[in-house]
Order: C-alpha cells, then structure tokens, then sequence
C-alpha cells in the first residue's frame, strides 16, 4: 500500500451556520484547496448524516463536486451515522493508498440545526433498534446515562468528575475561533452553587445538561493525497499512518459486559498496529465526547489509561492542555461542538493543525503523534486514526 | 389474551436471541423459532430521561435495562417510584409509544 497525506485542510465554525448545506460543505473545501494550492482533486467523498431528513436533499457530494467546480472528478456520500466523517476519511485513505487515486477531498458537512432541538434528538435516535430501543423512547443521553450509571457504581466516576471534563474542554473552546460554545464553566455554577440545578438540570440522570454536546452545523475539509503530491506541496508532511475500525451490537443491552466499549478497544489497536505507534507515544488526541462520561471511558479503551483509570487522570490533569497527553485541545464535542456527519473530519483537522504547529494558544507542545476515535451509534461502529508529523 | 415479547431460538444450538437476528453468533445458524421471553427479571441500569421525542405527551421517561430470567436482557420502559440497580422487576407488556396512528406496544417494568 502506498503512503498517504494529509496536504490542506479547512473548517466552518461549528454553531448555527444560516447557509445551505452545499455551501456549508464547500467553504471549507475553498479554504483547504488555498491550503495546499490545489485547484484540482481526483475524487470527493462526502460524509453527512442528516440531509436527506432533515435538509430535504439527496446525493449531497452531486451538488457539491459540482458547486466547487470541481467535475468530472468523482463524488459520492458517506452516511455512517456519527462516524461518518472517520469512514469518509478511511475511503479517501484506501483509494490513494491503493493507487486509484493520488488525490481525494474528504468533506463533513452537517446542517442539524434546521430542524429543533427535539426533531433532532429524534432524528439522532433513528440509529438506535427500531423495534427492542427506539419504540421505548430511548435517545443518545439516555443510553449515555444509562451507560454513565453502571460506570460510576463500578469504577468509582462521580458527578465531580464528568463535570472536569465539560470545565476542561470548555476551557479549550475558548481557544479555538472555530468552536461553538465560548463559554467558560466552573463547578460553582454547574455543581456547588443553589443555582447549579437551574443552570445545570438533569437531562439522562445522572447525566445534566453540561455533560451533553450541543447539537451544531458545521463543515470540515481534508485534503488526503499520495507521497509523490504531498512533497511537492510546500506544507508541513503530515502522514495519515494508521486506520481502524471495529463494530459491536446495534442493541446495547446485548453487549456481555456494558460498561465495555469494544469498538473502540478493537479500532484503536488497529489504528496503532497500523501505524507502529504504541498509546503511550501518542502527544494529542481527539476523543469523541459527546457525553462528558465517554471521553473518561474511550480514553481506557484505546489503552492510554487502564480500565476505570481514566478518571483518575483527568483529575490529577493529566488530559488538560498542559498535561502529559492533552484530550480534546480543540474543546471537543463537548464545546467545539458536534455537527454529526462533520465532527470525525473535524477532528482529525484539529490533529492535523497541532502536529502542523498551527493551534496558537491551544498548541500542544512538540505534537508529533496525534490520534482520533469517532464513534458512531452509541459505540457500535467506531473509526480511529492515528497520524504522524514527519521531517 | 396476554402478550409477550418475542425472543428467537436458534434451530442449530438452542441460543435465545433479543432481538431477532438473520445468524446466530454461536454456531451460524439460520433458522429461528419464536419464543416467548420470561417477564421477570432484575435491574441492570436506568436513567430518568427529561428531553424526550417530540411524540411523548409525558415531561419525562424512566428507561432501563433488564436482565431477564432466562439470562436475555431487554430494553424497556420503568413504572417504579425508585428505581435501584439489581432489584427484581417484572414486566408487562403495554402500550409504550404513539406515533401517529399507530400504537407500538413494549415491555413496562414494575417493581416485583
């Protein structure tokens, strides 16, 4: 298999975005081809989730190829629910490294926000069994709660705890222009005050409100391209050197043992094999924390922590923006926010600019291997990625 | 007549499946019987869930997952006033969502 970079990359604010879809999966495509001065690409992939529901429009990569003028290159759409963008990013991985083509575009682009809050909670739900989950009005959060419950009787989490993770990653947010929450948090008013549960009420007990991601439109764009493109483009190499993906039961209550989220163990492992990385060389990483509890839990099983250590080490800050192994530098979904289809393509463009250098005052230092989970369903198709600075 | 929630029995190795699946992912086998799945059971997690779908007419939910006698585990709706992890539990199975027209019926636990 050939080698594969990452050569441009762009993104919108995630937040409330008042133009079309199209448009919102072409501007950071505009700005990732002024990134790596290409005007040309060989194919498009592009991964969304909701459109045919909830922006009325099918076949969105049609639109877009040609809104970018970019025809007759080919294009086609990547629905994998919230794992869209990492499987869109895995496509445009296998057809460079396989020589079919030397350069693809990966877009995610996401317009929930058209529809409200709760058509979109409905709509996010659709992914859940029709018939053994979703007839009972099972959502995200209450899988997310039901899932936290268990966490916290077996390993000890605590309220303190998920409420570490929303401070720490909303305090990241306010260091990226990008990311939809500007709003720094402190546990007086989500957790210690009379007020914090007017602030802070209970969404999926014992899950409140700052431990849910807002719901955000938002595009990301990466530019994927072979060895041979990649040096003759004046960008720092950025290697897309390991990807994996695993799947677990569409129902949850079928899983042995619940608190386990063997999708992410089984993609993770894949995606540093492939890249002969071991967790522990890893110096960023993007966890997909749509619920504060899932940052905790995905950062054991890709193996940075042991089981039921991860909180452990947030605590002792170990995953803040100076600690050994930064989490969530962008702010994550938690604040950067989490426009569905988009948000995988949305990490790996924040990885990419910490191991370019590029995160001005959330810049990790000396990023040199950084490493994504996007995780779709509530943990039953994960995709991860692990990408390498190179000289 | 009461009615039960279906589990499928795997014509090749006996397995009970919840829901219903095309492979059995003991022994590969393609051929399943139904079979009605016990109502009793303990409690293995739940959540009190306050943002619910637009098509609830009730502020909130009670959800959780139920190990149920013979070893499957279900979904279901919570009717208990304090839900507790491990406690005994036993289902009906009613009405537990309208949408439109059509009424879905499902498993609504209560306190054994």
């Amino acid at each position: 298999m050939r080698d594969v970079y990452v050569i441009g990359i762009g993104i919108t604010s995630f937040s409330r975005l008042e133009y079309p879809l199209v448009e919102i999966a072409a501007y950071p495509a505009i700005m990732a081809m002024k990134d790596c001065g290409l005007t040309k690409v060989d194919h498009l992939f592009v991964a969304n989730m909701g459109a045919s529901r909830l922006n009325h429009q099918t076949a969105l990569a049609s639109a877009v190829v040609d809104h970018l003028s970019l025809c007759p290159a080919g294009a086609e759409c990547i629905e994998n629910g919230p794992a869209s963008g990492a499987s869109a990013i895995k496509a445009g991985y296998m057809a460079i490294a396989s020589g079919l083509h030397d350069t693809v575009m990966v877009i995610g682009a996401e317009r929930l926000r058209e529809a409200n809050n709760l058509e979109a909670t409905d709509f996010v739900a659709s992914l859940t069994h029709p018939l053994a989950e979703q007839i009972y009005g099972v959502t995200l959060p209450s899988m997310a709660g039901m899932f936290t419950r268990l966490y916290m009787e077996k390993y000890g989490v605590t309220s303190r705890h998920l409420a570490m993770v929303a401070i720490k990653n909303h305090d990241n947010a306010m260091f990226n222009k990008f990311a939809h929450l500007h709003e720094p948090i402190s546990f007086e008013g989500i957790l210690d005050s009379e007020d914090a549960l007017t602030n802070n009420p209970m969404v999926a007990d014992p899950l409140r409100f700052y431990d849910m991601c807002p719901v955000s439109d938002g595009g990301a764009c990466l530019i994927l391209a072979s060895a041979e493109v990649a040096k003759k483009v004046k960008r720092p190499l950025i290697r897309l050197a390991g990807v994996g993906q695993a799947t677990d039961t569409h129902c949850v209550h079928e899983r042995k043992e619940p608190t386990d989220l063997l999708a992410v163990r089984g993609a993770a492992a894949q995606a540093f094999k492939m890249a002969g990385v071991k967790p522990s060389e890893v110096s960023v990483a993007e966890l997909h924390d749509a619920f504060t509890i899932l940052e905790i839990a995905e950062s054991e099983e890709v193996g940075f922590f042991k089981k039921g250590q991860g909180h452990i080490a947030l605590a002792e800050g170990y995953t803040g923006l100076k600690g050994k192994l930064p989490i969530n530098p962008s702010g994550g979904l938690k604040a950067k926010g989490h426009p569905v289809g988009a948000t995988g393509v949305g990490q790996a463009h924040e990885i990419v600019t910490q191991l370019r250098g590029e995160a001005g005052e959330r810049q990790v230092k000396n990023a040199k291997i950084g490493f994504t989970t996007n995780f779709g369903g509530f943990g039953n198709n994960v995709v991860a990625l692990t990408f390498i600075k190179e000289k | 007549m009461e009615r039960h929630i279906l589990g499928y029995k795997c014509r090749g190795c006996g397995r009970v499946w919840y829901p219903n699946r095309g492979v059995c992912q003991d022994c590969r086998g393609i051929e399943f019987e139904p079979v009605p799945l016990p109502k009793n059971g303990k409690l293995l997690t739940f959540t009190h869930l306050h943002n619910l779908a637009a098509d609830f007419e009730v502020p909130s939910l009670w959800l959780g997952i139920v190990e149920l006698s013979n070893g499957n585990r279900i979904t279901g709706q919570l009717r208990i006033d304090s839900p507790k992890i491990g406690m005994k539990v036993v289902g009906k199975v009613e009405p537990v969502r309208q949408v439109g027209y059509q009424t879905h019926h499902g498993m609504i636990f209560y306190k054994a």
